[in-house]
């Protein structure tokens, strides 16, 4: 793994985390960079839902670093400041404000503003519509409610919000679990673009398939620790696979991995 | 305002926005009707000109110009509390101490003015204390984890009891003639107090149409958990908003004292609160956040003060004023209800 282009994008070292007595995360290591999609995958539980929410800043981390950029990130922080160090987060709730129309759910925690303190309604509704157009996404109207887009067209906008954001570090939680076939295939593209783009997209899937078609690197989650990275063009699906289930004993020490 | 509630939907494609992916609604007239049609804020108008059609229909005084500045001139206090009450229930959360803020500024201010305090520092001295009671809600609902039905609630006891306590019961009477002619006079024809009112009114509809942190106020409101994983930070909104929610209920209490000449313990109280909230519930903001406009809290406001004079010139027995009241409350928000169902998918 040493083949490093410059610092990575996002590092997390020796990361922990305790739910009262209950230990969800033991040891958690990650290297993403830019230009690459990460995937990270593991059974239920494993701790991959855990490990976004203290990159996000939800949870804080007990121990361990989470780096961007090569900087340390306070672990008490708020979804505010990941936002100021680069990072957006696609959630698997969405994170969606279903009475907002679909301009101002983009644009929200980041509204375009005139004069200092009025609203820039023309501006957000022209970026949106560049960043759906980009995206080719048919949801209409900019100013259609959320709560009138189906499940697929929200998780489109969710990811659009993403994307205009224009951070380089993109986060992506169970991205395609509520999606049809052709859906997909849509998310997978845009991931590929934003590849191309040369964001660091981090992609946290339970689809074995995705995540070989369109990651360049899968780090498996079992237990709350991360049991090895892996170049998705030299490992096979079973060898994955074991390292899921355990069947495959895990590196030793993922702190080597690195 | 029928200008304010059809501007969104009857804006044209703007010029920058030819690309094709923003398909414009609104474009057919038909369309516009529909849009139109389909808003809380239509239907409360309707019903508050069938209101006005009954009762000049069982009156003759009802069209007398006099009665109708008089019908605004009582729904100021509702709807100058409703901006801030409104808001804060856009917000997701709920104020029920304002009933009480309402007396405590009036007396506090009332006070400092039979001091001889000059009046500009009177009224800021009342709005400031009500400023102090928002903000302490807003500790005890957020760093105290109390509901703010409980925190506010509590604080309404509190509040009343202080009121009391401070006056000994007694009005504090014979306000300067100079806030007495702010509160009693008319500009053109105009009652200052409606101009007052309006003014507030337009600084609330900039503020939650127009500015970031309106749209912040109801994505907290609309979806708390999703607006503050998307880097809204809750805890200044909600400061904000309760201390707007005090210092209106404040500044209704002002007014009223200033209208009245006194500064009266027995007014405000808990039936300020009810009213209050049943103005803006009736307007069309939803208990449960996220939805509702400064112009629908402004029809509920007029179309309760509307009832109350329609029912008195028509010599129905004030008993049915509550009847009625209750009735449409339950009605509006039963009808707001089922027209969300078919808006959104979900809840």
């Amino acid at each position: 793994m040493a083949a490093d282009r410059a610092t990575p994008a996002l590092q997390l070292r020796g990361v922990k985390k305790f739910f009262g007595s209950v230990s969800a995360l033991e040891d958690v290591a990650l290297d993403a960079y830019a230009g690459e999609v990460h995937a990270i995958v593991g059974d239920n539980g494993a701790g991959k839902s855990t490990t976004i929410k203290i990159i996000t800043g939800i949870h804080s981390a007990d121990e361990g670093d989470v780096m961007v950029q090569g900087e340390r990130m306070a672990s008490r922080r708020s979804a505010a400041d990941a936002h100021e160090h680069g990072v957006s987060v696609v959630y698997q709730d969405l994170a969606l404000v279903e009475c907002l129309d679909i301009a101002h759910n983009m644009a929200l925690g980041n509204l375009p503003r005139k004069y200092g303190v009025i609203l820039d309604r023309r501006k957000m509704e022209r970026e949106a519509a560049v960043v759906l157009k980009e995206l080719k996404v048919r949801v209409g109207n900019v100013r259609t409610p959320v709560g009138l887009l189906s499940g697929g067209q929200r998780q489109v906008v969710a990811i659009a919000r993403a994307v205009r954001m224009d951070k380089p570090i993109i986060l992506l939680d169970e991205p395609t679990a509520a999606l049809g076939v052709q859906e997909t295939a849509h998310v997978g593209e845009i991931i590929d673009e934003l590849k191309a783009a040369g964001k660091a997209v981090i992609c946290v899937t339970h689809d074995l398939d995705f995540a070989f078609k369109h990651a360049d690197k899968v780090t498996v989650l079992r237990l709350g620790r991360s049991v090895g990275t892996r170049t998705v063009a030299d490992v096979s699906r079973d060898e994955v696979v074991g390292l899921i289930t355990g069947a495959i004993p895990g590196d030793t020490r993922t702190a080597e991995v690195a | 305002m029928t200008t304010l509630l059809s501007r969104r939907t009857r804006r044209g494609p703007s010029p920058e926005q030819k690309e094709p992916v923003t398909v414009e609604e609104g474009t057919s007239a038909a369309e516009w009707v529909r849009r139109v049609m389909s808003r809380q804020e239509t239907t409360l108008a309707i019903v508050v000109v069938v209101v006005g059609v009954l009762a000049a229909m069982k009156s003759d005084l009802f069209l007398d110009s006099d009665n109708l500045l008089e019908i605004l001139r009582s729904s100021v206090i509702y709807f100058v509390m409703g901006c801030g009450a409104g808001l804060l229930i856009i917000g997701g959360g709920l104020d029920f101490a304002a009933g009480a803020i309402f007396t405590l500024s009036a007396l506090m201010a009332s006070k400092m003015l039979v001091s001889s305090v000059p009046w500009p520092i009177a009224i800021l001295g009342g709005l400031a204390l009500a400023a102090l009671v928002g903000a302490i809600n807003h500790v005890v609902i957020t760093y105290w984890h109390v509901p703010p039905i409980i925190a506010t609630l509590g604080m309404f006891y509190m509040l009343t009891g202080v009121d009391n306590l401070v006056t000994g019961g007694n009005d504090v009477i014979g306000l300067p003639q100079v806030v007495q002619d702010i509160g009693q006079g008319s500009i053109l024809g105009v009652p200052n107090i409606v101009l007052i009112a309006i003014v507030v009114g337009l600084w609330f509809w900039v503020l939650l149409e127009r500015t970031r942190f309106g749209v912040n106020v109801r994505a907290l409101g609309g979806n708390r958990a999703a607006a503050v994983a998307n880097g809204v930070r809750a805890t200044r909104v909600d400061l904000a908003l309760y201390v707007l929610s005090a210092v209106t209920a404040g500044l209704a209490g002002v007014i009223y004292s200033a209208r009245v000449g006194s500064a009266q313990v027995t007014a405000g109280g808990s039936s300020t609160t009810l009213i209050v909230v049943t103005a803006v519930l009736i307007g069309g903001v939803s208990l449960l956040g996220g939805l509702g406009s400064i112009q629908g809290i402004a029809i509920g406001a007029v179309l309760l003060s509307l009832i109350d004079n329609a029912l008195v010139l028509s010599n129905i027995p004030p008993q049915y004023n509550t009847i009625v009241v209750g009735a449409i409350l339950v009605g509006a928000v039963a009808i707001d209800h089922l027209r969300r169902e078919r808006i959104f998918r979900k809840r």
